[in-house]
């Protein structure tokens, strides 16, 4: 997944506007996919795409704003400074495909998947990168990805892993 | 008369030469001795505020009160004691009771004040100059006014239990529980806690006095699951209970089941009493667990007409088709059931919702309808492998237990999960294994180190006398199957830390550190579900959500005005919760149904 | 008229038997000591006819002290009334708390540590000196004779010290529950008591000295206040008061309590069961305390132990019915709680048996008749009375 088709699209790019443009488009794609689920899907869960779906909007906004400023530079360092915690989780490690009617689980390993991927992508462009402002954006995109995944993770566990008393 | 005896008074004179022995600046110079009572210090750290101070002072000087920014907590009743030192004679019993040590005596005896209304005060909230003296009176070590050692409840020994699915609690008798109930201070902590406010000072009295009959009166009162959760109550009574700070808890949960035992079940019916006259109001409930026949009871005991849909053959929902007969006997749940049919509910066995009867019926054939069919689903792991025939799903594979069908036990198996489930089934299973195979091969894998599983301490404690193999902080990978498609073990990894220093989820794994358990049948018992296909469609887009649960307001009602959830399904897992809101959707729908009764008995 | 013995003299009677005085006659005056009067010993009163300075008859009152406690008991639980005991007899409270502690024990069937038998008896004895040490402060003051006190309220105040160390408090010590007692001896207890030991016998070796070798005392006590060998036990007269009468009665010997089997004394008596006796027997008394204590402390077992029993949750103790009568010698004479329980959480009955309520009321009244106003102080005193336990 790394080395999908958005890593070359990115990897191509040299500007710091640029690459966020390219993250902004992966947001909208990813809101507008949500969107068209939550209509899909029962509404005891609609709430979960409907979250992921807000989530991605948010991200949206972020970039868009980000690459709109002048002083992107300073706000970039600024914003890699706190890093988020990384791990793996291991039932997502394979990744569902959605059928029409998905349930709240595989919603979950669905994103968890996708964000996990998003983070692993960003990582290694950073770590391909000589250290700079493009090196510091791809750590920050990373960061916004893992962090979004630790809260999917915990919303994951809170509702497959109840423990069942 | 002799002259001596003249001139010997005489001698009086050589005090003259002498020191005097008075001390000139006592109040600065002669400070109260290490155990001197003097004024009182409360340490707000530990004061829980349960008012055994209040109720062994002899001249009534404490008195319980509210404390500004103290809130009351499950803990903490939140009140804290105001000392009359108008009243007090330092007698220093409410420090010798108190229950966690916050209250102790200072050596400090003077206090000079003009307005003698200061001289009531909280110890520890008023402050004193006083406060962080270091001598003064403290209860000596190893002498106690209340008993601090639980009471042993006789138990079946680990290898006679294994043997078959007898109930492994033996209960108290008689001696013992009078013994245990006296240990009890009526802090009333526990009533605040329980999610069904069980009067339990009140009945731990009763088996005090030996008055059973009285105490089975007070169990009904506020809990018609009463048998049951005298044996698999998940007691949070007993977490905030004032004995556990300097000794063990009382065993509430014990008390509650020797009352229920000392009484001859044919005197139940008569001691809990009939049933209001019928009211021509008529209620349909769903599902027929701990939620379901709490509301029920409630519901036919004010006289409203209460017909009861179950899916399966028995009543007692997850009571008796998810915890195992050695905790919880079938025929005690039988008699429980019983009791509450005989208060005029009507039930519907094998009958199940959606399929045989629409929602929409019961909307037209009721006053009022009640959701409460639990958490029957178990979540699966969806690891790779894990849609083999030989995964199973822990609620699934003890269902058919409780149903008498016969299971073959592999002779080797896993269970994922770490909570009461999963203990349910690896120990059912381990019995099964040694009935069939004679040996027990039960591996229990799950993602939490020991001290964070979810299960009672009580479970895993037993379940590792029972053989089964624990093995904490293991995250499953996958399910191994071989070449020809048999299911061989399970792959897990060894989880580093399953918490971020938030203490949010975030796992991390060790994935050198790979085992294979192998295993002829894997059990997953990870986690359930509602299934709420029976709703149906347009009903499950008409009705309000949270997160995944039914939207319900305080009483129990959701979006639908005719339509009350409650128990598990809403909840979350737990008996007495369950039990604590079939009273709530029972009195909501009391006062819809017929507003004038619940006026008047308001 | 000068003061003749002769008691036969008075109070006249008329031929019916009853007391034959005409107050109208002039010859008689009514006489209030008490209940504020420096002669009088606590809150009671004396209600005296006088022939010129003789009494011809005399009256205890009492109730301005009365606080019910025997009432009260039944009304708390068998925790709550261990600090309300020590009240009914404020100079000597200890025996409250152990006759109530053993009463309670007894009934309720629970042995109490070893240890705590001998800091029960070391308290009492302990007490036992302070009350003494009053007395002879008040018995000399009664006769004028005020610096004795100032010297034996100087080493009280020494004792007080030790017991506020040992129980911590120095008047009401609340150190005796049903159970046992509250606490272990403090470090360096024993090396603090024998100074105070010490200091005690210097003071009575100088009230000896002034008090007892004092001719001024000795004529106004020598031969007054006698109690006849007949009231001994008719007046039901116990303590120094039967000692002093040449009869060896003493709770600690003959009936045995707590350790005073394992402890080395005989009862300190007298002859002449007179005032002088009296005190000098409670002076010897007093010292024999100080020989007990130091008795007590070298052979009392040396560890740290355990000085409670496990007492049942005492929120809600309830004692099987039953009924027994506890005693010890006080400083006063026998001193005895006797209970009733029934099965529930409260005494049914208590009743104390305080020597005064024999010795201040019925033996007084016969005592006073022909005695000289001036001597009435002094007699009273020397029947060494309490009046809360008179009246508890």
């Amino acid at each position: 997944m790394p080395e999908g088709k958005g890593y070359k699209k990115l990897k191509a790019q040299t500007s710091l506007a640029d690459i966020l443009s390219v993250a902004t488009e992966f947001e909208r794609t990813a809101r507008d996919f949500y969107s068209d689920l939550a209509g899909k899907v029962s509404k005891n869960i609609r709430y979960l795409v409907e979250e992921l779906a807000e989530e991605e909007q948010r991200h949206f906004d972020l970039f868009s704003e980000l690459s709109r400023r002048k002083d992107i530079e300073d706000q970039v360092s600024q914003l890699v400074d706190t890093p988020a915690s990384n791990g793996k989780f291991s039932d997502c490690i394979h990744l569902p495909e959605l059928g029409d009617k998905p349930d709240d689980q595989e919603v979950l390993q669905f994103a968890l998947g996708r964000e996990h991927a998003a983070m692993e992508q960003y990582h290694s462009l950073a770590e391909s990168t000589p250290a700079g402002p493009i090196q510091d954006l791809f750590r920050f995109l990373a960061d916004e990805e893992t962090q979004h995944k630790n809260e999917l993770e915990k919303l994951y566990y809170e509702i497959v892993h109840s423990g069942g008393v | 008369m002799s002259i001596r005896n003249i001139l010997s008074p005489f001698t009086a004179w050589k005090y003259l030469f002498r020191d005097p022995v008075t001390i000139p600046d006592p109040l600065n110079d002669r400070p109260g001795s290490p155990r001197y009572r003097g004024f009182h210090k409360n340490d707000m750290k530990k004061c829980i505020g349960c008012g055994t101070c209040e109720a062994i002072c002899q001249n009534g000087a404490i008195d319980m009160v509210a404390v500004e920014g103290i809130d009351a907590s499950k803990e903490d009743s939140g009140l804290r004691p105001n000392i009359d030192y108008g009243r007090c004679c330092w007698c220093a019993l409410c420090v010798d009771v108190c229950m966690t040590g916050s209250l102790t005596m200072s050596n400090e005896y003077k206090w000079v004040e003009s307005n003698p209304d200061a001289f009531r005060f909280t110890p520890g909230v008023d402050k004193k100059h006083w406060d962080n003296a270091a001598l003064g009176y403290h209860r000596p070590d190893g002498y106690q006014l209340t008993g601090r050692v639980r009471e042993q409840m006789p138990e079946l020994e680990p290898a006679k239990r294994i043997e078959s699915f007898d109930e492994i609690v033996q209960g108290y008798d008689v001696e013992q529980a009078k013994l245990e109930a006296d240990r009890c201070v009526a802090c009333g902590l526990c009533i605040a806690t329980c999610p069904a406010h069980m009067a339990v000072p009140d009945y731990i009295a009763a088996v005090r006095d030996g008055d059973y009959e009285r105490g089975l009166k007070i169990l009904y009162d506020t809990n018609p699951f009463s048998q049951i959760c005298g044996r698999v109550c998940t007691h949070r009574c007993e977490t905030v209970c004032a004995a556990r700070h300097e000794g063990d808890p009382i065993a509430i949960r014990w008390l509650k089941r020797h009352i229920t035992e000392q009484v001859p079940r044919d005197r139940y019916r008569a001691i809990i009493g009939d049933p209001a006259p019928p009211t021509g109001k008529s209620v349909a409930i769903i599902g027929a667990g701990p939620a379901g026949m709490t509301a029920a009871y409630d519901l036919a005991r004010k006289g409203h007409a209460v017909t009861v849909y179950e899916a399966l053959p028995h009543a007692g929902g997850m009571t008796r088709y998810g915890i195992p007969e050695y905790r919880l006997p079938y025929e005690t749940i039988q008699h429980e059931m019983d009791l509450i049919l005989s208060m005029g509910v009507t039930i519907h066995y094998d009958t199940r919702i959606g399929s045989d009867i629409t929602m929409q019926q019961l909307e037209q054939d009721f006053d009022a309808v009640i959701l409460a069919i639990g958490l029957q689903m178990g979540r699966s792991t969806r690891i790779p492998g894990s849609e083999h025939a030989g995964v199973k799903k822990a609620v699934d594979l003890l269902r058919r237990i409780t149903e008498g069908e016969h299971i073959d036990a592999p002779k080797s198996m896993v269970v994922i999960g770490g909570g009461n489930v999963a203990m349910d089934i690896a120990r059912s299973m381990a019995r099964l294994q040694k009935q069939q195979h004679g040996s027990i091969d039960v591996t229990l894998t799950a993602l939490e180190d020991l001290n964070h599983f979810l299960a009672d301490p009580d479970e895993i404690k037993e379940s590792l006398e029972e053989g089964v193999n624990i093995l904490d902080s293991r995250g499953p990978q996958q399910c191994q199957v071989d070449a020809e498609g048999n299911l061989t073990g399970l792959k897990t990894w060894k989880v580093l830390s399953i918490f971020d220093q938030q203490g949010r989820f975030a796992p991390s794994f060790d994935e050198t550190d790979e085992q294979i358990h192998p295993a002829e049948m894997v059990v997953e018992a990870i986690g359930q579900m509602s299934d709420v296909n029976l709703l149906g469609e347009e009903l499950t887009e008409r009705l309000e959500w949270n997160r995944g649960r039914i939207q319900i307001d305080t009483n129990g009602r959701t979006s639908e005005s005719w339509l009350w959830a409650a128990g598990d399904c809403v909840t979350g897992p737990d008996v007495v919760s369950a039990v604590a809101a079939g009273h709530q959707v029972a009195k909501s729908i009391d006062a819809v149904i017929n507003p004038v009764e619940a006026l008047t008995h308001a | 008229m000068a003061y003749t013995p002769d008691r036969s003299q008075y109070p006249q009677k008329k031929a019916d038997g009853s007391l034959d005085i005409d107050l109208t006659s002039g010859k008689y005056l009514k006489l209030w000591q008490g209940p504020q009067h420096p002669g009088i010993t606590g809150n009671m009163s004396i209600e005296l006819t006088v022939c010129g300075d003789e009494v011809a008859e005399g009256r205890t009152h009492v109730g301005y002290l009365h606080r019910g406690f025997e009432k009260l008991m039944e009304r708390r639980t068998f925790i709550q009334n261990f600090p309300i005991v020590c009240r009914i007899c404020v100079p000597e409270p200890d025996f409250n708390e152990y006759c109530y502690a053993a009463a309670v024990e007894e009934l309720a069937g629970i042995e109490v540590p070893e240890r705590a038998d001998w800091i029960r008896a070391l308290i009492l004895e302990m007490g036992r000196i302070n009350s003494y040490l009053m007395y002879l402060g008040g018995q000399a003051g009664a006769l004028g004779q005020a610096v004795i006190g100032q010297w034996s309220t100087y080493v009280r105040d020494l004792m007080l010290d030790r017991f506020e160390e040992l129980t911590g408090a120095r008047i009401y010590h609340m150190f005796i529950m049903p159970g046992g007692v509250r606490d272990n001896l403090p470090t360096g207890f024993r090396t603090r008591m024998e100074h105070t030991l010490g200091e005690i016998e210097n003071a009575l070796r100088d009230i000896h000295n002034v008090m007892f070798r004092n001719a001024v005392f000795e004529k106004r006590t020598r031969g007054i206040g006698v109690i006849e060998k007949e009231w001994l036990d008719s007046y039901g007269v116990t303590g120094p008061c039967i000692r002093a009468a040449g009869v060896p009665r003493d709770v600690r010997k003959d009936q045995p309590y707590l350790v005073y089997d394992q402890l080395d004394f005989d009862p300190v008596i007298g002859k002449d069961s007179d005032i002088y006796t009296r005190a000098d027997v409670r002076r010897r008394d007093l010292l024999l305390s100080v020989d007990l204590i130091r008795q007590i402390l070298s052979r009392m077992p040396q560890d740290d132990g355990p000085t409670m029993a496990t007492t049942p949750n005492v929120l809600h103790w309830k004692i099987e019915p039953g009924e027994t009568y506890v005693r010890g010698e006080c400083s006063r004479g026998e001193y005895g709680y006797y209970l009733v329980t029934d099965g529930s959480g409260y005494p049914r009955r208590v009743n104390v048996r305080g020597p005064s309520y024999t010795h201040a009321m019925a033996l007084f009244e016969r005592m006073v008749v022909n005695c000289n106003i001036a001597d009435v102080a002094a007699l009273l005193v020397s029947l060494h009375t309490y009046p809360p336990e008179i009246e508890r």
